[in-house]
């Protein structure tokens, strides 16, 4: 079985967002919400200013803390590593999303959902059709569109990446793309320090 | 470092500190009345006092539990919140609850018709069920706190001071409730309970500042967003409410009330309310003050 991961290099990443804008078409996220975000962080001193981006989405933890609080068993992680939660078993006492050391969790509020993304009170029949996929009130997240993922298909935001910055694979397979960049340019996960184990690595 | 150069960068897409904001002040207060209740009956069991043990259950059983419904995403599933008690404190606390509050209606229930001998149980059965709802509530007061203690993500909450805290102002709040409810029932004719209890409570003031102290500090020593939420409560946007309420109200107040005027009804009454009030500022303030650490830079 696969244990599914992604790299995310810092050096091709232009901040274009395009990932963003990918995730939010594949999983039609509501006005607000993000799976993923592009973050920008400005260093140095004029004139030697510099600035970095940095992606970022659920980490899909080895030792998800997440996963640990959730009291309904709605958070859980499947055999190919891709931490999931259940919408029909959340039960949204956002516990999760206070244990998430990423901030990486969104719940799906009732009022998001009745408004589409022009501002108006009427859905797009894209936006209807979408919407179907979230209970109100329940916490979500990234999943690595794992049903993509199923299909034999990368997630919208690596697809989606014009730098190719973004680099999904099996984590175990030391000849996948993921494996080899993480190995040959020293992948560093995400606040490694609270040891929740990522599944996300960035290098530089 | 000071607040404005923490970078608290809210929505933005941008490397900084970011407020948590999923639990608000529907848990603030689920999470006050469940320590209070618990508190008083706790309190109140130990003197057999009824009437306190009943206010505890009711404080607990009607308001904690409508405040967590209200902040229930899905208020028809709560109940599946307690199918993870191997990994849960929420699904732990939920059962402790649920013991706590039958057994404690069962306690009051033998204590106030005498059903021991009336159904001739014998003191055996009697014994076991008080001994279990008062563990229950003393897992009740301090559930909260290794609820908060156990998320990594926000500093201020990520302390073994956090249960202590929930326990000690659940002690304090409950005593003095205590105290008040019994005035003129058990502790008229007890004079010298009454005076042990404005000790205590005395005693609990000062261990409550003390454990309020070491949480703000350690949250200032422990990383970048614990420095950001201990400024934001002394010298940022909750300055006022933490100095003039959590402290003042809370603490300082009752100190010098309970300490010069023991006896007295009235003192007893406002220190009672600043108690109260502190307490449920501490409680709202923790949540509002709580922030992610930033996002690791990679430069």
């Amino acid at each position: 079985m696969a244990r599914y991961g992604m790299v995310f290099d810092l050096k091709r990443c232009i901040g274009c967002n395009a990932c963003v804008i990918g995730c939010k078409q594949e999983n039609s996220l509501p006005d607000g919400m993000f799976f993923t975000r592009t973050l920008s962080e400005e260093y140095g001193v004029y004139p030697a200013v510099k600035r970095v981006y940095i992606p970022t989405l659920c980490n899909h933890c080895e030792d998800a803390p997440c996963e640990k609080v959730c009291p309904s068993g709605a958070t859980h992680t499947r055999d190919d590593g891709i931490v999931m939660v259940d919408a029909d078993k959340c039960i949204g006492c956002s516990s999760c999303a206070v244990a998430c050391p990423y901030d990486q969790r969104s719940q799906v509020d009732k009022d998001l959902l009745s408004h589409g993304l022009f501002g108006t009170s009427e859905l797009t029949p894209f936006e209807k059709d979408g919407y179907k996929r979230f209970v109100p009130g329940t916490i979500t997240k990234c999943d690595f569109c794992s049903e993509r993922v199923d299909a034999g298909l990368d997630p919208a935001c690596v697809v989606t990446c014009p730098t190719e910055a973004r680099i999904f694979g099996d984590l175990d397979d030391p000849d996948s793309k993921a494996s080899t960049l993480i190995r040959e340019r020293n992948g560093k996960p995400p606040m490694p320090e609270l040891k929740t184990r990522p599944k996300v690595y960035y290098i530089d | 470092m000071t607040i404005q150069d923490s970078k608290i960068v809210g929505d933005n897409f941008q490397v900084g500190v970011r407020f948590q904001r999923y639990w608000d002040t529907s848990m603030a207060n689920a999470f006050f009345c469940g320590e209070l209740g618990a508190g008083i009956f706790f309190v109140s069991f130990l003197f057999d006092f009824v009437t306190g043990m009943v206010a505890g259950l009711l404080i607990t059983g009607i308001f904690k539990s409508y405040f967590h419904i209200t902040h229930m995403g899905v208020p028809m599933q709560s109940w599946r919140a307690i199918l993870r008690p191997d990994r849960s404190w929420i699904s732990r606390g939920l059962m402790a609850i649920t013991c706590y509050l039958g057994l404690g209606a069962v306690h009051c229930l033998i204590l106030a018709f005498d059903l021991e001998t009336a159904w001739g149980l014998g003191t055996a059965v009697g014994n076991l069920v008080q001994l279990l709802a008062a563990c229950a509530a003393l897992v009740v007061m301090t559930y909260q706190g290794l609820a908060m203690s156990h998320s990594t993500a926000i500093s201020l909450w990520n302390t073994a001071l956090m249960p202590v805290s929930s326990m000690t102002y659940a002690l304090t709040g409950g005593t003095v409730l205590t105290l008040l409810l019994g005035w003129n029932k058990v502790f008229a004719v007890m004079p010298q309970g009454q005076e042990s209890l404005v000790s205590k409570i005395l005693l609990l003031l000062l261990i409550d500042a003390i454990v309020l102290a070491s949480v703000v500090y350690s949250a200032k020593n422990r990383s970048r967003g614990g420095k950001v939420s201990a400024l934001l409560l002394l010298t940022g946007a909750y300055r006022q409410v933490f100095l003039s309420l959590v402290i003042g109200a809370g603490l300082i107040l009752p100190m010098m009330l309970l300490w010069f005027v023991p006896g007295n009804l009235i003192a007893v009454l406002l220190a009672a309310a600043g108690i109260l009030i502190g307490h449920y500022s501490y409680r709202v303030l923790v949540f509002k003050a709580g922030v992610y650490e930033p996002m690791t830079s990679f430069r």
